[in-house]
């Protein structure tokens, strides 16, 4: 089949990341602040609740996630069953999460069902009830999925990388160990909870359409049940010890792909080279077309994915490179990864690539602000990481600016073949 | 309400229009009413492969991805027993780059030697990541076989044997594509900022002149009623065990698909279902009971999926779960049950709206079912689902006849 005439293919317009505005603060009257992201067009609202209460906090390892986990297990007025089903009978939906830094209970939920939903909120994030039965159900499905992430290769990899980058006694490295489990008790959850669920640690989004509404009612159910005034979150500082560069073998046996995991240690948001890193990273690993795309999935098919990432925690940052690949290939893997950081260590990268990236990246960022569910993810991640409310318009500035003299010298700062971690896990 | 125009091109293109000024962004997608169930039983994972080569070039695109990238955009694809789709999210100020790739890999792909071994390649590493490398991964590719005897759904998306791709000759893919990505397969769907008025002068600008192909009429084998309980027993290195039990059920047009999709919801779709709150929390039986449909066009299944306790029997944990199911198909669910799914599908579909590739997704499936405004009548079809209804269709569905078991046991070491 072919095309019946030849035609001009169309331009391509410059994209603009748009506008990358923080939003309106509003503050109930105990200071708990409250975002506000509207302009939604259908009668739902996604509420969030963050409170400072992930793992960065805690004194018996696991206590942030179980805490979390157990708040829809039970409450003082309900339990597990009865509350659950209040919940869902009013068609919210419910998710709750605690990570490293973290804690957080998102609600999707009806317009007309907001005054309803707010009551359970408050009920499940200040009075939980921590009951045994249902804790020791909890801890007996962790367990079993725990004892299933031994076989996966990719988690192993990714535990392996953070303790290298982290070490064993840091809270960002720290592996789990089937032991763990049974020092976790109702009491050091019940203690958790009493010190890190209130309102003084927290703040709230609320996004879609006219989110002003929820002020009554959040005021109505959230401004009391403090121990005292609003303060900004106190974060720990932690202790990084890294483990010595070079390779990591991690056996898991009868696996038929090994994770590979090529990283260093990187450096905070704050940092005046975080963003431009990220540029950097994006040309090596970031994309379908970029140089270790094409070279180790495109050109010789070793494997169904390759990235690499910038990220970081409160007080480090990371840089690593992660793929799976067939036992077989994974040397070779390694050896190829390491010549496209060379060439981009000795050679600027052309005007094209870097345009090709930037115009991705200004494409990215007018999602990550399209429409007021999305704006209030994305705002999470720049109070919780508090790097400034101009974030994504500096960011919007460095994809514009950056050159390939800058792009090269991030690579010779940053990339160092010497000083990676190279983490394996697969079968010997 | 979803709004839409539809204008179809003299070579067979329909094209479906939806207009959302809330966001600067526009989603094209493109349906291939082609999937893994039209594939030789002799040479399977040809659909999926052909989602793969997609993305290696074409007559006037040399790198798919570029363009895409520097138009500010993200696209993917996925391929299912019965559809390949593609879709792309830009600026809508770009909304003609999507057009002008889209057409240029409809016509012309790039399927020489090289780019066809190295996608062997890659989708080799993926049938390994997903399923091999990953516990519990094989339970799907285990099930087909032995639910369908006849129909093509009796094989993965991946394949039946992922030797076949590895088998795959340049002059089978080359028939394939000629056969299947043509102007008259397919639906475009369009949802965004983007005027309809100026999206139907681009379709007809990239697409009109693509020669027409006569439509494929699809003449499957169908799957006869089943008569005996089928079983099978695995064992694998895992931790704990599995029990899987799927039931035959109707098409996705199908009054049961609806009744079912709803029952379903009642059962386990959030933590108060009865299987959450009676087989996991008061029998502690598993640590985690599903129950889903798969959705198929043709008639397809209702599947069981529980991650059984330490310690569990797995006839005792079966016997409970057909209990459950003997219960919902003699006693009707209550008023608060039925009205608790029902506002979880008004919360879902109100999310689904929120998202203009979602929309854009949606009207081009039902346009495939037969009218891209089934997504605006299907809400009927779902809040007018009856509590007798469900009782009649569980009493038909879940027979001990009708069941296909697996017992995914841990290895005694």
């Amino acid at each position: 089949m072919k095309r019946l005439t030849v035609k001009q293919p169309p331009v391509i317009i410059t994209p603009s990341a748009g506008e990358t505005l923080f939003p309106e603060t509003a503050r109930l009257s105990n200071g708990v602040p409250v975002y506000l992201l509207g302009k939604g067009t259908v009668d739902l609202l996604r509420i969030e609740f963050v409170l400072n209460a992930g793992q960065q906090m805690e004194k018996v390892h696991m206590a942030a996630s179980t805490t979390n986990a157990m708040l829809t297990e039970g409450t003082v007025k309900h339990d597990a069953i009865t509350i659950n089903d209040l919940i869902d009978s009013t068609g919210t939906m419910l998710n709750h999460t605690a990570d490293k830094e973290t804690a957080s209970m998102v609600m999707i939920t009806l317009s007309r069902k907001l005054e309803e939903v707010a009551a359970l909120a408050e009920e499940v994030l200040f009075h939980p009830s921590f009951p045994e039965t249902e804790f020791r159900m909890l801890i007996d499905k962790r367990v079993q999925s725990f004892l299933t992430s031994r076989q996966k290769t990719s988690v192993i990899g990714r535990e392996e990388f953070y303790r290298a980058l982290c070490g064993n006694n840091n809270p960002y490295g720290r592996i789990t160990k089937l032991d763990d489990y049974n020092s976790l008790t109702t009491l050091a959850t019940a203690e958790f909870h009493s010190l890190y669920y209130k309102p003084d640690n927290m703040y709230i989004t609320v996004a879609g359409r006219d989110p002003e509404q929820a002020l009554p009612v959040l005021e109505k159910y959230f401004s009391g049940n403090g121990t005292g005034a609003w303060h900004e979150p106190e974060i720990p500082r932690f202790l990084f010890e890294p483990a010595e560069p070079g390779r990591i073998f991690s056996e898991v046996s009868n696996s038929v792909q090994s994770a590979v995991r090529l990283g260093w240690k990187g450096i905070t948001r704050n940092h005046p080279d975080y963003q431009g890193l990220q540029v950097a990273s994006m040309i090596l690993g970031g994309y379908f077309g970029s140089r270790l795309m094409r070279n180790i999935r495109e050109d010789k098919g070793y494997t169904y994915g390759i990235n690499s990432v910038v990220g970081a925690f409160h007080g480090a940052g990371y840089i690593v490179i992660i793929t799976e690949v067939a036992n077989g290939y994974r040397e070779e893997t390694i050896r190829e990864i390491k010549k496209e950081i060379i060439d981009l260590c000795i050679n600027e990268v052309s005007n094209d690539e870097l345009n090709i990236v930037r115009n991705h990246f200004m494409g990215e960022i007018a999602r990550m602000f399209d429409g007021p569910f999305n704006s209030a993810e994305t705002i999470r991640s720049i109070i919780d990481n508090n790097c400034g409310h101009d974030y994504f318009s500096r960011f919007v500035e460095t994809v514009k600016t950056i050159t390939p003299g800058k792009i090269k010298e991030l690579f010779n700062t940053y990339f160092i073949i010497d000083n990676a971690f190279e983490i394996i896990a697969g079968a010997k | 309400m979803i709004e839409f125009e539809r204008h179809i091109l003299s070579n067979g293109l329909k094209v479906i229009v939806h207009y959302d000024d809330s966001t600067p962004m526009v989603t094209t997608n493109l349906l291939y009413d082609t999937g893994s169930r039209d594939e030789d039983p002799e040479a399977t994972g040809f659909a999926h492969l052909f989602e793969h080569l997609m993305f290696e070039g074409s007559d006037n695109v040399p790198v798919f991805d570029t363009p895409v990238m520097l138009a500010g955009g993200e696209n993917n694809a996925f391929t299912n027993n019965d559809i390949t789709n593609y879709y792309i999210t830009l600026p809508a100020n770009n909304l003609e780059i999507a057009l002008w790739l889209e057409s240029d890999r409809m016509v012309g792909l790039d399927l020489s030697e090289n780019r066809l071994m190295n996608q062997k390649s890659v989708v080799t590493e993926e049938f390994r990541q997903r399923y091999l490398n990953q516990p519990y991964g094989d339970l799907l590719l285990l099930l087909r076989p032995l639910a369908y005897k006849v129909h093509p759904y009796m094989w993965s998306a991946i394949g039946k044997d992922i030797s076949h791709i590895a088998k795959a000759g340049s002059d089978r893919v080359r028939q394939f594509y000629q056969k299947h990505y043509t102007p008259s397969a397919a639906i475009l769907s369009i949802a965004g900022s983007s005027k309809p008025d100026d999206i139907f002068m681009m379709a007809e600008k990239w697409f009109g002149d693509l020669p027409s192909s006569e439509k494929i009429v699809r003449v499957l084998p169908q799957e006869p009623p089943q008569k005996e309980r089928r079983e099978i027993t695995v064992y694998r290195d895992v931790p704990a065990a599995q029990l899987l039990m799927a039931f035959h059920t109707g098409g996705r047009e199908s009054r049961d698909f609806y009744i079912l999709d709803l029952l379903t919801d009642i059962l386990s779709g959030c933590d108060s279902g009865r299987f959450p709150s009676l087989l996991v929390r008061k029998k502690e039986l598993f640590s985690e009971a599903d129950i889903y449909l798969s959705g198929e066009i043709d008639p397809g299944l209702v599947i069981f999926s529980g991650r059984l306790k330490n310690g569990t029997d797995i006839k005792k944990a079966e016997a409970a779960v057909m209990n459950e199911l003997g219960r919902i198909a003699t006693e009707a669910v209550t008023t608060a049950e039925l009205d608790k799914a029902r506002n979880r599908y008004e919360s879902i579909r109100l999310l689904s709206y929120l998202s203009a590739s979602n929309k854009a997704f949606n009207l081009a499936f039902h346009e495939l079912l037969g009218d891209a405004n089934g997504i605006n009548t299907e809400i009927d079809r779902y809040m007018s689902v009856t509590a007798e209804e469900i009782t009649d269709s569980s009493s038909r569905t879940f027979t001990p006849d009708n069941c296909n078991v697996i017992y995914y046991l841990p290895e005694t070491k």
